[in-house]
């Protein structure tokens, strides 16, 4: 990051954007103080608050306990239990955000979770809030609500500053947007007389790639699940049915942890299940491995990239290969034929352009963007029967996003069934033929690319039917 | 690989930094103790033999325990191994009589079956229950020793004597002799040989692709159609076999004839071995003669520059503690 200069009013939510690695997340960091700026100052009107895109709550206590945390109300030797309670509740009452003190933080859902994380912030009366990507983990009912409360403390005089990569959220909800690229600031707009588009364009430094354009397929049953049940507690799903067409690309939507990862890993075979998995009209045994599965045409884009897909310390090529091993022309007897693992690795490379374009380079030293095309390069390669995608473009910048979804439209146009699991709607509808929303491991609704209804899909993946 | 050989240059280095060290604190002058040490270890043609013979009995274990570490096992059993495959080719070389174009290769593979058989047991019961192979491979290495003295101070005890041994083995059954006066013989290039082999399959076999899945990044491996259990089996038998093969070599080209006391701890030192050879076949050829010069030199250290030869077995558990412990932690951190 290098001589950025930021302003927040009092009064004003300040959207900051950027891509990955745009330095978003240290300028925050640098303003809350948690890290020292080389040079440069930060003045502050006030406290200042941070809300974090992962939650920092302990799980194990109440909510009361970690709103005040080494800020308890005493009595003698004592936490003063009646008190600290009335604060949270008269806290909770002031801003608008209901809650109960006494819950059990590990109990609640993502949305109340988040509403214990700011009432915390809250309760020290801050005159700046930092929000680093607030609504990561929230349904599009819940994203509104959370919104207005934050407009309520901007109207009564805080200062503001939302990081987000949302922009749908900067136009819905900000005065001001500053957007930074490679560690400087590349452009300040006023929200009313911007749009998405240019924000966008000045994230990326040039046009956005197109799309992937949707051909015409012939669609028939590829994937049949029938009553799938699998894994266990919170994120378990039961009784999922649902079809995945050749030549269609299924969206599921919900929020994390409605079951996505049960739903991937049972599909995968690496999570045990009951219920039954067809493909082209042949069962899949419960009992198959993912070794079987990858015989059948099934690819994976893992949730983990760096514990599930890739070997941190090999190289590109070596990681291109992974998951063919087993298959001729690249088994040839008993040893691996280097001419064809350079050719995987290089139509990996070329197709989805991984930088540097170097199959020796060790995959650890890749930025995320690029050790992810190299996961979704390799399910991709071949003629893939089936593709269960999740997150492919998690934490990825928009024009590597952009490559992957069109990458999977094309896979999707020559033949593949793509499954893809995604906690992002707008991807979802951008890419998507047909939207499946998964609520508490149940199918809570379908939709046809006709009748996507944003309104009620948020309400369904908020679990209100 | 390149980097990977300067790491096992730098690990030799810290082995030389801590031995002379060591040497200080017993009181000696580490210039001298390692003048001697290397003119007792490569002095004259015949020395450099033995520290070869020394060599050769490293370089088996360390490359089986090489062989589980790739796969992400950690086979501590390796001495056990050693053992009950020497008695192996001990008991076989002396029942079956064969000529020494059978005999050799008969008795050289009851060996490796033998330890691989051992090193099996631990593979399995990780493949399919999940046990610990640490715990596994230590307790076998002490059922391994108790059941060869068992066998060689009961039914396979030479007829007459007085020690628990085998009887020696036919001429047929040992091990030719590949330099004049000396006890290094055909076990040394089968070592080397087969070290060139390992780093083949490594390197270039869809085998030797999974394993190194395997132990690098398991889940990755797992969801890439490699069969972990499957693996960790063969690995910890593969293992227990190279190990085995070793205990047959000193046997059949060393002693000829089987005793408990054939190995000075080869199978712990194998360990040390392995880890400064950055578990690369080659490396581990490096390793094992930096060791061998310190085993077959610590008698002339001792004898000449008055250096106790326990500072060798110092620097060997400093190695093993401070390798090892860096691979489990890492290997933890990535858990």
């Amino acid at each position: 990051m290098n001589g950025v200069d930021l302003d927040v009013r009092a009064g004003e939510i300040h959207a900051l954007v950027g891509e990955n690695g745009a330095g978003k997340s240290t300028l925050s960091a640098i303003a809350y103080g948690a890290v020292t700026a080389d040079e440069g100052t930060v003045e502050a009107g006030g406290p200042v608050g941070l809300v974090h895109q992962h939650f920092q709550l302990i799980e194990r206590l109440t909510v009361w306990e970690n709103v005040l945390l080494h800020r308890e109300p005493r009595r003698g030797p004592f936490v003063d239990r009646a008190r600290a309670r009335k604060i949270v509740r008269d806290l909770a009452a002031r801003h608008g955000l209901a809650i109960d003190p006494d819950a059990i933080v590990e109990t609640l859902p993502v949305g109340i979770k988040q509403r214990v994380e700011l009432l915390r912030e809250l309760e020290r009366e801050p005159r700046i809030l930092l929000l680093d990507e607030p609504t990561a983990a929230l349904a599009p009912g819940e994203i509104d609500a959370f919104f207005a409360t934050v407009r309520r403390l901007a109207d009564g005089g805080t200062a503001v500053l939302v990081v987000t990569h949302k922009l749908a959220e900067v136009t819905a909800y900000s005065q001001r947007v500053t957007v930074m690229r490679a560690g400087t600031v590349v452009a300040r707009f006023e929200t009313a007389r911007t749009d998405a588009a240019e924000i966008a364009r000045a994230m990326v430094g040039g046009e956005l790639p197109e799309l992937a354009a949707r051909a015409t397929t012939l669609p028939r049953p590829r994937l049949v699940v029938r009553d799938l049940t699998a894994g266990e507690s919170t994120g378990a799903i039961s009784a999922v049915s649902l079809t995945v067409d050749a030549g269609e690309i299924v969206g599921i939507a919900g929020i994390e942890g409605n079951g996505q990862s049960a739903l991937a890993d049972a599909l995968a075979g690496v999570l045990p299940y009951t219920g039954t998995i067809e493909l082209d009209g042949a069962l899949v045994p419960s009992s198959a491995g993912p070794a079987t599965r990858i015989e059948r045409g099934v690819r994976v884009i893992p949730q983990d990239r760096r514990h599930e897909a890739l070997v941190l310390d090999w190289n590109v090529r070596d990681n291109a290969i992974l998951g063919r091993q087993e298959y001729p022309p690249l088994r040839r007897g008993a040893i691996i034929d280097r001419g064809v693992a350079d050719r995987y690795a290089k139509d990996v490379i070329e197709r989805f352009d991984v930088r540097p374009p170097n199959p020796n380079a060790i995959c650890d030293g890749l930025s995320g963007g690029n050790q992810q095309k190299i996961v979704v390069g390799r399910a991709l390669a071949g003629e893939p029967k089936l593709v269960i995608a999740y997150q492919p473009t998690r934490g990825i910048d928009i024009g590597a996003a952009t490559l992957v979804q069109s990458r999977l439209i094309e896979a999707r146009n020559a033949g593949a069934a793509v499954l893809l699991i995604s906690f992002e709607l707008d991807e979802i509808f951008a890419v998507a033929d047909r939207v499946i929303v998964l609520f508490g491991g149940r199918v809570a609704g379908t939709f046809a690319r006709a009748e996507l209804d944003r309104g009620r899909i948020g309400a369904l993946m908020a679990g209100n039917a | 690989m390149r980097r990977g050989l300067r790491d096992v240059g730098l690990a030799i280095a810290i082995v030389i930094v801590i031995g002379g060290l060591a040497m200080i604190v017993a009181g000696a002058n580490p210039i001298d103790g390692f003048g001697q040490l290397l003119d007792g270890a490569l002095g004259n043609p015949s020395e450099i033999a033995e520290t070869l013979v020394q060599t050769t009995a490293l370089l088996f274990p360390a490359l089986g325990i090489a062989f589980a570490f790739r796969a992400g096992l950690f086979n501590i059993g390796a001495e056990g191994q050693l053992i009950l495959g020497g008695m192996a080719a001990g008991i076989i070389g002396v029942i079956v009589p064969l000529p020494a174009m059978l005999a050799i290769p008969l008795t050289l593979a009851a060996g490796a079956v033998a330890g691989g058989v051992w090193g099996g047991i631990a593979g399995f019961f990780r493949a399919r229950f999940g046990a610990n192979e640490v715990i596994a491979t230590l307790m076998l290495n002490v059922i391994a020793l108790l059941l060869a003295t068992y066998l060689i101070g009961g039914p396979f005890k030479q007829a007459g004597a007085t020690a628990s041994e085998t009887a020696s083995l036919p001429a047929a059954a040992q091990l030719p002799g590949i330099f004049p006066d000396s006890r290094l013989t055909l076990a040394f290039p089968i070592a080397i040989a087969l070290a060139f082999f390992l780093r083949w399959v490594f390197r270039r076999t869809v085998f030797g692709y999974e394993l190194r899945a395997a132990g690098d990044a398991p889940e990755a491996a797992r969801r890439a159609g490699v069969n972990l259990a499957r693996t960790a089996f063969v690995a910890m038998a593969g293992s227990g076999a190279i190990a085995g093969l070793g205990g047959a070599t000193i046997v059949m080209g060393m002693l000829h004839r089987f005793n408990t006391g054939l190995s000075p701890g080869y199978g712990f030192i194998g360990i040390a071995v392995a880890l400064v050879g950055n578990l690369d076949p080659l490396g581990i050829c490096i390793a094992s003669f930096a060791f061998g010069v310190l085993q077959s030199g610590a008698i002339a250290m001792q004898a000449m520059a008055n250096v106790p030869r326990d500072v060798i077995s110092i620097v060997e558990g400093l190695v093993i503690v401070a390798l090892a412990g860096r691979r489990v932690v890492a290997a933890r951190r990535n858990a």
